[in-house]
């Protein structure tokens, strides 16, 4: 099976194929010699490669894996080939970036902007308190509040839609 | 019983402190118990709902439920915790940090209630807790102070007006405040108006007080703290300063002792400085004096009247226990040396690890911790509230532990610092232990060169570019199994029995999961 696999936003092709039980990895259509074993089911991982000895963690699904090695995190993001033109479609339609989304539970604080008002990237659109920080929530892109879906004082939990934008041209 | 430690009464008939309860709960609460337990005491936990399996609740010798989940119905309950004390014959309190700690009001109430505070008399709290008049208190006593308004205003109008007067940058800061909140900085005036209602609008939310002040912003700043510890006898130590300039919004993040920019002569005058603040409020107990430092200048900010975040640093050092010396003055001894006794050897570090996630501009992450690797080896501590299992939410503060080293020289302590972060896996949640990483791998870091804003200035975002060919390999393998695992559960369920050609398979699968669920 073919990967797109993008780490810390570097995308990578990887191969994996399965060949009398063992498997067979490609990186960039090179052979990448890898020895992989599963130290607990929690997420550590021995890696050898190249004479060396790697202790990985990888957490996530089959989508999302967060990785870490040697203290560092690498934010990964895999794609098989249908998953990735399923992708590609929804990003040429434009399908992408509309709504705001909470990033983590809090409780909405004050509302910033106003149905209709036109808003240019970054700026402040709602104030959301959590963990005792109250925290400015910025627009993620340029665009028209097309709908508030929150009032002042509702708690929300994390991924809770906040704010629909309309594409700028559409203003 | 243990040994206990004797103290005096006000009739100064002699009593031995046996049992101790703990207001807190984390790596702090944790702390306590350790030294009491190491002193022969008895310790008394209290804990909320969300924190029944939790560590504090489990170590201590005897466990009480405040009832509830959120801190409001639980840690910051003073009533409960004192019911707690009283019916398990407590017969001392301490705070920790946070929560009730620095709480006047409730210090008082424990001393109302014949029990001994662990912490500063309640008369030090309220003078060091409104900024504003301890700044007054501060300056009448020969400390200096940062150039700023003296009284509060409350709208953006006034707050424009006297920034223009004290020149930008300019920190707007909550009257009550602290930990970071209701804390903004201006570099001009088109920033004031929102600085001022996101700073007012939560100094108002978390202390009921929207009043703030301003002070001018020190160019290339580095944030200096003294150690403080007095008796009630009026002896009091200093021990050296930390450096804390590795911070965010005012959330320190690194943690030092003692600092590059602060040589011996320049040590003892901040230390002098220090135990002048605390006597001008008639200071007991551990306390820490917060300086600004900037081009050989140092600057009163304010006094912290608890033990804090970061002591340990102070104790790998100086090789005192923080928390044995506060329950032996607490109890009415004497502290039984003088200036000359405290020595300073080699060099610590502290990180803290916080559940947030450094490549979104620290945002709090939620999850179950779970895929914990723990450092060890020469010199290396780990103070932590987390466990195997935990839920990691959003009401509680966001830090799950500190992981502190020592070292005989500071490029040691670095160098150990290094090692232990690479070894170290906190999984489940995102954390700040990779900007850490990031920052103790600096070159700027090493040389001692930097300020408070040196956080913010590195690109935390984009992560590193070393090993993403294995990195990639790796996840994609990860993911490969986990496909065909999938496959195979489903197949277990449904039509498994006719696959037997992958009945090992799914016997592998099933007793993993067994042992995965049992290890929860």
């Amino acid at each position: 099976m073919k990967y797109f696999v993008t780490v810390n936003g570097l995308v990578r092709e990887v191969e994996v194929v399965e060949r009398l039980g063992r498997l067979e990895v490609s990186v960039g259509g090179e052979p990448f010699e890898l020895s992989y074993n599963e130290v607990d089911d929690l997420g550590q991982v021995v890696v050898l490669h190249g004479g060396r000895s790697y202790g990985l963690s990888l957490e996530g699904n089959e989508n999302d894996v967060t990785a870490t090695l040697a203290g560092h995190r690498y934010d990964v993001n895999l794609e098989d080939e249908r998953e990735r033109a399923a992708h590609a479609a929804e990003r040429a339609s434009g399908k992408s970036g509309g709504v705001l989304n909470a990033i983590m539970p809090g409780v909405v604080v004050e509302i910033l902007a106003q149905k209709g008002q036109v808003v240019a990237k970054g700026a402040p659109l709602l104030i959301l308190s959590a963990m005792k920080m109250q925290n400015e929530i910025g627009a993620p892109t340029d665009g028209r509040i097309q709908e508030i879906h929150v009032s002042v004082g509702q708690a929300v939990s994390a991924g809770a839609k906040l704010i629909t934008l309309a594409p700028p041209e559409l203003a | 019983m243990g040994a206990s430690v004797p103290f005096r009464c006000t009739r100064q008939a002699p009593l031995m402190l046996q049992r101790i309860l703990i207001a807190n709960r984390g790596e702090i609460a944790l702390r306590v118990i350790r030294t009491a337990r190491e002193m022969g005491l008895e310790t008394v936990a209290v804990y909320s709902d969300w924190d029944t399996k939790a560590l504090h609740t489990r170590m201590a010798h005897v466990a009480v439920p405040l009832g509830g989940t959120t801190p409001r119905d639980t840690y910051l309950r003073a009533d409960k915790v004192l019911a707690a004390a009283k019916a398990t014959g407590a017969q001392a309190i301490h705070p920790g940090y946070g929560f009730l700690s620095e709480n006047a009001g409730f210090a008082r109430a424990v001393r109302d209630a014949g029990l001994v505070w662990i912490g500063p008399p309640a008369e030090a709290i309220d003078a060091m807790g409104d900024k504003i008049r301890a700044r007054r208190r501060m300056k009448d006593a020969d400390v200096p102070v940062v150039p700023g308004l003296v009284d509060p205003v409350d709208d953006a109008a006034a707050v424009k007006k006297a920034a223009a007067e004290i020149g930008y940058p300019v920190m707007i800061k909550a009257s009550a405040g602290g930990g970071g909140k209701g804390l903004r900085i201006c570099r001009e005036p088109s920033q004031i108006e929102s600085a001022f209602r996101t700073a007012s609008g939560e100094a108002l939310a978390s202390f009921g007080d929207g009043r703030v002040y301003l002070e001018r912003y020190l160019d290339q700043p580095r944030h200096i703290e003294v150690q403080v510890l007095f008796d009630k006898h009026e002896n009091g130590v200093h021990y050296g300063v930390r450096e804390c300039s590795i911070q965010r919004r005012h959330q320190k993040l690194v943690e030092e002792c003692p600092s590059v920019v602060i040589d011996a002569k320049t040590r003892d005058a901040m230390g002098e400085v220090a135990l002048r603040a605390g006597r001008a409020v008639g200071y007991e107990n551990a306390g820490t004096v917060e300086f600004l430092w900037s081009k050989g200048q140092f600057y009163f900010l304010e006094m912290n009247t608890r033990l804090q975040v970061e002591h340990p640093v102070t104790e790998m050092v100086t090789g005192t226990d923080l928390v044995r010396e506060q329950i032996r003055v607490a109890s009415g001894e004497k502290l039984g040396y003088g200036q000359d006794a405290v020595r300073w050897n080699g060099w610590a570090i502290e990180v803290r690890i916080n559940a947030e996630d450094p490549k979104q501009k620290f945002m709090p992450s939620t999850g179950t911790i779970r895929n914990l690797r723990m450092p060890g080896g020469p010199f290396v501590r780990l103070d932590l509230g987390m466990y195997r299992g935990m839920e990691v939410g959003v009401d509680y503060d966001p830090m799950l532990g500190k992981l502190i080293v020592w070292g005989a020289t500071r490029e040691i302590a670095i160098d150990r610092m290094r090692r232990a972060l690479q070894e170290i896996n906190v999984g489940g949640v995102k954390t700040s232990l990779p900007a850490a990483l990031t920052v103790i791998e600096d070159p700027r870091f090493r040389a001692g060169n930097f300020d408070t804003h040196f956080l913010e200035s590195l690109d935390l975002a984009t992560g590193t570019r070393d090993h993403v060919d294995l990195v990639a390999a790796a996840a994609a393998v990860f993911r490969h199994h986990q496909a065909r695992r999938r496959a195979l559960a489903t197949d277990s369920e449904g039509r498994g029995a006719w696959i037997s050609r992958s009945r090992h398979d799914v016997a592998q699968h099933s007793a993993r999961t067994v042992r995965g669920g049992g290890q929860a």
